[in-house]
């Protein structure tokens, strides 16, 4: 006889919920799950593999958070040069200060 | 009334023999997540999508949730599962227990609302104006949300 289970463990937070108030989420902050999706380092793994690993997710972190830092600069003035077209340079300046 | 786990709805075990969801991306069903209070009460015998306890629109989040990517299924020795990109709700003040997952696709003879599984968020979860993620977990054979094993 075959039996196959679907069932989703009863009593365990399956999703991550993340939240922010009053403002997005930080390039650091989407780094950081960015590399949760990218590498899954098993806390059963061999020690010296396991730390590399660990380290190797860091230097991923901060190199995914420096180009998303990257982007929203960049889209920042995308938007600025879209304001000031549109006649609205007092909001294109407000949005280059963020 | 409240939350009281996490569930495969037993509609949806019997709906996936009768070939009535299709996970495939792009191509397949158009699956939502909905946001509850924690005066839903929802088990394995939810069968339908409902706005009964749901939380208020807000931001980007507004009546039926947000529209799921899927992640086309796939294999890793005998277990087969699927996966969603996370969904991610902004500007939003949204105070959520649990979610619903359900299908909106009638394409193979299911409704619009079916339901998929019920999750718990085994607190409530808030965001004031900002954002509310909802973040799935690793798509492999021991953590991917929906799996047959």
């Amino acid at each position: 006889m075959f039996m196959g289970s679907m069932d989703l463990p009863r009593e365990k937070l399956l999703v991550d919920i993340n939240t922010t108030n009053n403002r997005g989420f930080t390039p650091e902050e989407l780094a950081e799950q960015c590399v949760k999706k990218i590498i899954s380092i098993s806390d059963n793994a061999h020690p010296g593999v396991r730390d590399q690993a660990r380290a190797f997710s860091k230097d991923i972190e901060k190199l995914i958070a420096h180009y998303m830092q990257q982007a929203v600069q960049s889209d920042r003035t995308s938007v600025y040069n879209a304001l000031t077209d549109a006649g609205h340079p007092q909001l294109a300046e407000l949005i280059r200060r963020l | 009334m409240a939350f009281s786990g996490n569930f495969m709805c037993t509609s949806f075990k019997q709906e996936v023999l009768q070939a009535k969801h299709d996970f495939t991306a792009s191509t397949g069903d158009t699956f939502k997540l909905a946001l509850y209070t924690n005066s839903a009460s929802f088990t394995a015998a939810t069968t339908a999508y409902t706005t009964s306890n749901e939380v208020s629109a807000s931001g980007s989040y507004s009546a039926g949730g947000g529209t799921l990517t899927s992640v086309t299924p796939t294999t890793s020795g005998t277990t087969a599962f699927c996966d969603f990109a996370d969904l991610t709700f902004t500007s939003a003040t949204i105070t959520a227990r649990g979610a619903l997952i359900y299908n909106t696709t009638t394409g193979s003879g299911s409704g619009t609302t079916n339901t998929v599984a019920v999750l718990d968020f085994t607190a409530d979860k808030t965001s004031t104006a900002g954002d509310f993620q909802i973040s799935f977990p690793t798509a492999d054979a021991s953590n991917a949300i929906i799996r047959i094993a």
